[in-house]
């Protein structure tokens, strides 16, 4: 039947995974709603989009960097770094808590920043290289604040996290904002065009005169930055940051990405699909939550959609 | 040269790659036992067992699935589902003390198995099947045990983590059984099929099956490092593993499979988590603060890999 | 005269619109050295794949033992008794010489390995192929030469009956070509078939028994070795008619020096020099792997140089990297377009702007019109046949990828062109259509280098030709002097025997 549908011209993209990863978002909202009645409430959807948008923001550095081969494992230790760093370096002097703010993002793309380095120049598996650096920030964590609790005032920080313009939440016009450009980055640059590039065959791509150096540390950082923009946002909903407060969200972001039809192995998806991957990831986890699922049997549905979803994957690109 | 004789150099050989390792660690091991005189003691030697036999045997299990060209993310979530079922099934008499332990090593097996066939024959990336599988594994032991409990019986844990050194002797067990296993058809398949796959395929070896058989083995192993750590702390707890992951990536990259690949698996893999259990050890001996444990851990790889690369110019 | 072990009757095989074999037949007997000679993509390769089972054949039969197979696997191949040493090895590196002779077919008692007849087999074969090294020696600490002989001991260990060797001497000294020689002779003693592959005539004629002889996919030859000699071969070998397969070629009238290479070392490279003027084509001939591609590639600064120089427009260049060279005007089409050049599964439109994403772009942000025009120009001026530039380059044919591998470079208006076999595997009216552009560039002022495999391509295409053996440049033949008995006789080092 799919195979029938995909003929018919423009209906492509009914069929295409991102779409249907949006469908059936739509599809538990509704259902759930009617089983439900307080599920599709505006309030518990808005709730769940704030939700989303601290997995979506860390998930869109980690995007860019699966899609040019790589991978970020560092992203849930630089999440926790910068929750619990900002608290620290907010300084009493500062009315609007920006240099905070603005000083824990340079350091956090800094350290993406010499992931991309250390991918570069000891041509290691990414995978090894990032879990180092994941490994190295926990423990300065437990030296920089002992291990205990840090509660901010940092009115800046506390302003993303809970604050509406316009009615909006502040959480989600940022995720607007990030998607927004990272949609930029990877459809509208020469970046992005580099980073399919390099993903699908980084041999073919240097003897075409793409720089990938740069372009892999520039993505490393940006993988950084989104996960201390994320952490930050994270510590504003929470107002305290503690080890641990990133944890969920390394598995988290790589799911989002994965279910959201960007393939592991690089060259190929969108930001686009991660956003829905990022909504479905939340939806199923308050579903699951409404329905009064255990959290082992969340953990299961939750791993057995993944891998539904990359056997489905998986057999699109067969048949292509 | 007779088959005796082919068979133990075959064995020797093995250790291309590893000496400096080995001199690193008979270094630190001096440097530990003279900060630690009581480390050579029966007891000491039970002591120190005891807190790296569970790290080997992830090493192990994990060194086994990066000599495929893969990733097991899911070795966390197996150790801690092997501890649950362990305090569950695990009876007071030594016959089902036995039984159960098969039960979950079993368990183990069956899910590695399976596991590798979703890698081999459907041709997904390890790092997604394991990190999704990782999931459902940890799923299954917080159904099985919700929150920390269950119960070890005192003589198991007193013979697996007591004041005897029955640590040292299990990791003999697993040498020899090792040993045997690399003495079959089967694990020499396994050798080729990791060092070259093409190759290996184009001779008539039985890949996918390699494959798989690599992945129900590091699934029995993670199972069973996960019965050990039940034994130690006496109950289960369904999300204990956690730790090991990192540990056992580490472990594997510092054995050298990161940057030799296919040869002395094994091997490498205890020199690797020996590594780095003694530099814990000895890092708290010195009286650094055990936050240091982790910017040691993650220096090391970079170390490693740094060293790796002067090698190859 | 003994039954055929094997005989395969109007084999046919086709690669989507190439015609790679046409109706060849061939008898093997046992007890005999039978030698198969071709030009490169003449159809050897194709041949042995489809004799092993690697390929299955579009048309024609073959039989084993008088047994028609229809359905050729190379397991039920192996079991029928055929071994193929192939020219890419299978080895695994890090095992032993002896783990690795024994690979996919390891013997054991019960469920174990037996180690004392694996060390004696192993043993034997060694020493009958003159391997003195310890059997537990890993593979990836022998010389290259080695390694050969221990991918034919292995094909040996499982007792073939018809042994298939694809250019085994390629890396062996000649005191390791007389062993396998004798070697050899003796399986042909033992009733074993032997099917031998070789650019080296010299060898064929003293070895085998019978030749048979491929050219552009078709059978010129199948005949009794007695009494050939290398001329004669090589006739069989080349001696097409060129048609109006190449455009004409106008008076050799070179501009300024684009590059001039002194000495050049490099891996692959023993020695190089040459020089390359704006407005020529370059041929560069040779039995395949003889420093050709290492040559292009340290040009477009995609290997290191270790000694020599190169000039660019008189300039010395230094740490020459793909992203400097493609700023100093030079660029490169590589010869394995599929892992190298075009980008399969992104779009043609993707593939033909990614050279020139940057310099079509407006601080970093791409302008897609711009992109989408240039990629539409390419397209008309290559004449490639697409449905829809936005598709998969996937979804085109071999000849149209390739072009598109060229025309990827056009908006940048490269200075220096260097392909690296363009035309393999391409159909006939794309390699026409490629060579009316490369004359068409020429005539603009471009330097071109083109490798070539096709021997006739470069006397048909090229102003000069230089014949590269063994990583150096052996002979250089100007517009007068080229014919394909010149190229081939001195990439095969016979020149001896032709002037005679």
């Amino acid at each position: 039947m799919l195979a029938s549908l995909k003929r018919l011209p423009g209906a492509s993209w009914l069929i295409h995974p991102v779409t249907l990863v949006y469908l059936v978002v739509i599809a538990i909202w509704i259902t759930a709603g009617i089983m439900k009645p307080g599920f599709a409430r505006i309030g518990h959807l808005r709730y769940l989009l704030e939700l989303a948008a601290v997995i979506g923001i860390a998930a869109a550095g980690q995007t860019l960097v699966i899609i040019a081969a790589g991978i970020d494992l560092s992203v849930a230790a630089v999440i926790t770094f910068a929750a619990i760093l900002t608290p620290i370096v907010s300084v009493g002097w500062d009315p609007t808590g920006l240099l905070g703010i603005l000083f824990v993002l340079a350091i956090t793309t800094a350290i993406g920043a010499v992931n991309g380095v250390g991918v570069v120049l000891l041509r290691v598996h990414p995978l090894i290289i990032t879990l180092a650096t994941a490994t190295i920030l926990q423990g300065s964590l437990l030296l920089i604040a002992g291990g205990s609790a840090v509660s901010t005032t940092n009115p800046a920080v506390v302003w993303l996290g809970n604050e509406r313009l316009w009615g909006f939440p502040v959480t989600i016009l940022t995720w607007l904002v990030v998607a927004a450009a990272t949609l930029v980055v990877l459809h509208r640059t020469v970046l992005g065009g580099w980073l399919y590039a390099i993903g699908t065959n980084p041999r073919a791509s240097r003897l075409a005169g793409v720089n990938a150096p740069l372009t892999l540390i520039t993505v490393y950082a940006i993988s950084g930055a989104s996960a201390g923009l994320a952490g930050l946002l994270l510590l504003g909903m929470n107002r305290q940051g503690y080890v641990g407060i990133g944890e969920p969200y390394l598995l988290g972001t790589i799911a989002a990405v994965v279910v959201g039809g960007t393939s592991i192995l690089g060259g190929r998806g969108s930001y686009l699909g991660t956003i829905a991957g990022a909504i479905l990831l939340v939806t199923l986890t308050a579903l699951i939550t409404v329905v009064n699922a255990s959290p082992g049997l969340r953990m299961i549905l939750f791993g057995g959609l993944v891998l539904a979803m990359l056997l489905i994957a998986g057999r699109v690109q067969e048949t292509r | 040269m007779t088959g005796a004789a082919l068979q133990l150099r075959l064995l020797w050989q093995r250790n291309a790659g590893l000496y400096g390792l080995y001199l690193l660690l008979i270094a630190l091991l001096a440097v530990y036992a003279w900060l630690h005189p009581g480390l050579l003691s029966v007891a000491g030697v039970a002591r120190f067992t005891q807190n790296w036999f569970p790290i080997a045997v992830v090493a192990l299990a994990q060194t086994l699935i990066m000599l495929m060209g893969g990733i097991d993310l899911a070795i966390g979530a197996t150790v801690s589902l092997g501890c649950v079922l362990a305090a569950s099934w695990i009876g007071d008499s030594y016959g089902g003390a036995a039984l159960g332990i098969a039960l979950a090593v079993g368990v183990g097996a069956v899910i590695g198995g399976t596991v590798g066939a979703i890698v081999a024959l459907l041709r997904i990336p390890a790092i997604v099947v394991t990190l999704a599988a990782s999931f459902i594994i940890g799923g299954i032991a917080l159904l099985v045990m919700p929150r920390p409990g269950g119960h070890v019986p005192a003589w198991l844990s007193d013979g697996l983590a007591g004041e005897t050194p029955t640590a040292l002797v299990l990791l003999l067990c697993l040498l020899v059984a090792w040993r045997i296993l690399q003495a079959t058809p089967l694990g020499q398949d396994i050798n080729a099929a990791g060092n070259n796959p093409h190759g290996a395929f184009r001779s008539g070896v039985n890949v996918a099956r390699a494959r798989i058989v690599a992945y129900a083995i590091s699934g029995a192993l993670s199972a069973f490092a996960g019965v050990y750590v039940a034994a130690q702390t006496g109950s289960g707890d369904p999300i204990i593993g956690g730790p090991f992951i990192l540990d056992s990536i580490t472990a594997a990259v510092l054995g050298g499979v990161g940057f030799l690949g296919g040869i002395g698996a094994f091997r490498g893999a205890i020199a690797g988590s020996l590594l780095l259990a003694v530099m814990i050890n000895v890092m708290f001996f010195l009286g650094f603060p055990p936050v240091a444990q982790y910017i040691a851990k993650g220096l090391i790889i970079v170390v490693a890999m740094g060293l790796r690369l002067l090698r190859e110019r | 005269m003994s039954a055929p072990l094997l005989a395969a009757r109007g084999l046919a095989k086709r690669f989507f619109e190439n015609t790679v074999l046409d109706g060849v037949s061939i008898e093997i007997r046992p007890g005999r050295v039978h030698a198969l000679l071709g030009e490169n993509g003449a159809g050897k390769s194709t041949l042995i794949n489809l004799l092993s089972g690697v390929l299955r054949p579009d048309a024609g039969s073959i039989a084993i033992d008088g047994t028609e197979h229809a359905a050729l696997t190379p397991a039920l191949a192996r079991e029928l008794g055929i071994a193929v040493v192939q020219q890419e090895l299978s080895l695994a590196p890090n095992l032993s010489v002896a783990e690795n002779i024994v690979m996919g077919a390891v013997p054991h008692r019960g469920p174990f390995t037996d180690y004392t007849r694996l060390a004696a087999e192993t043993g034997r074969l060694c020493q009958r192929l003159g391997l003195d090294m310890p059997l537990d020696t890993p593979v990836d600490r022998i010389s290259l030469g080695r390694r050969q002989l221990i991918e034919i001991a292995k094909a040996l260990y499982r007792r073939p009956r018809l042994l298939i060797l694809d250019e085994p001497t390629s890396s062996l000294t000649g005191h390791e070509v007389r062993i396998l020689f004798g070697l050899l002779r003796e399986l042909q003693a033992d009733g074993v078939a032997i099917l031998y592959i070789s650019h080296r005539l010299n060898e064929v004629l003293e070895l085998c028994d019978w030749v048979t002889v491929l050219r552009d996919g078709q059978r010129t030859a199948d005949q009794a070795l007695d009494g050939s000699d290398p001329a004669s071969l090589v006739r069989l070998m080349v001696g097409r008619e060129p048609g109006d397969l190449f455009p004409p070629r106008p008076a050799h009238n070179p501009g300024e020096t684009a590059i001039a290479v002194r000495g050049l070392v490099a891996e692959g490279i023993s020695c190089v020099d040459l020089e390359l003027r704006h407005g020529e084509i370059l041929g560069i001939g040779g039995l395949l792997g003889q420093g050709q591609e290492e040559t292009l590639r340290a040009l477009f600064g995609d290997l290191q140089a270790k000694a020599g120089e190169i000039r660019l427009a008189g300039q010395v260049q230094r740490h020459l990297t793909p992203i400097r060279a493609i700023e100093a005007g030079i660029v490169y089409v590589p010869a394995d377009r599929k892992r190298e050049a075009v980008l399969l599964p992104l779009s043609i439109r993707f593939n033909l702007t990614l050279p020139s994403l940057r310099r079509l772009a407006r601080r970093g942000l791409r302008r897609l019109q711009d992109e989408a025009r240039t990629a539409t120009d390419a397209i008309r001026d290559f004449a490639i046949r697409v449905a829809d530039p936005a598709q998969p380059t996937l979804h085109l044919s071999g000849g149209n990828q390739q072009k598109v591998a060229i025309a990827r470079w056009l908006p940048l208006g490269p200075r220096i062109l260097l392909l690296d076999d363009p035309t393999r595997g391409v159909d006939v009216e794309t390699k026409r259509e490629i060579y009316l552009r490369l004359r068409q560039m020429a005539a603009d002022g471009v330097a071109i280098v083109l490798s070539s495999s096709d021997t006739l391509e470069l006397i048909h295409v090229a102003d000069r030709v230089a014949v590269f053996r063994g990583g150096r440049v052996v002979a250089h033949l100007d517009r007068d002097q080229l014919s394909e008995e010149a190229i081939v006789a001195a990439s095969l080092g016979v020149e001896a025997e032709l002037a005679a």
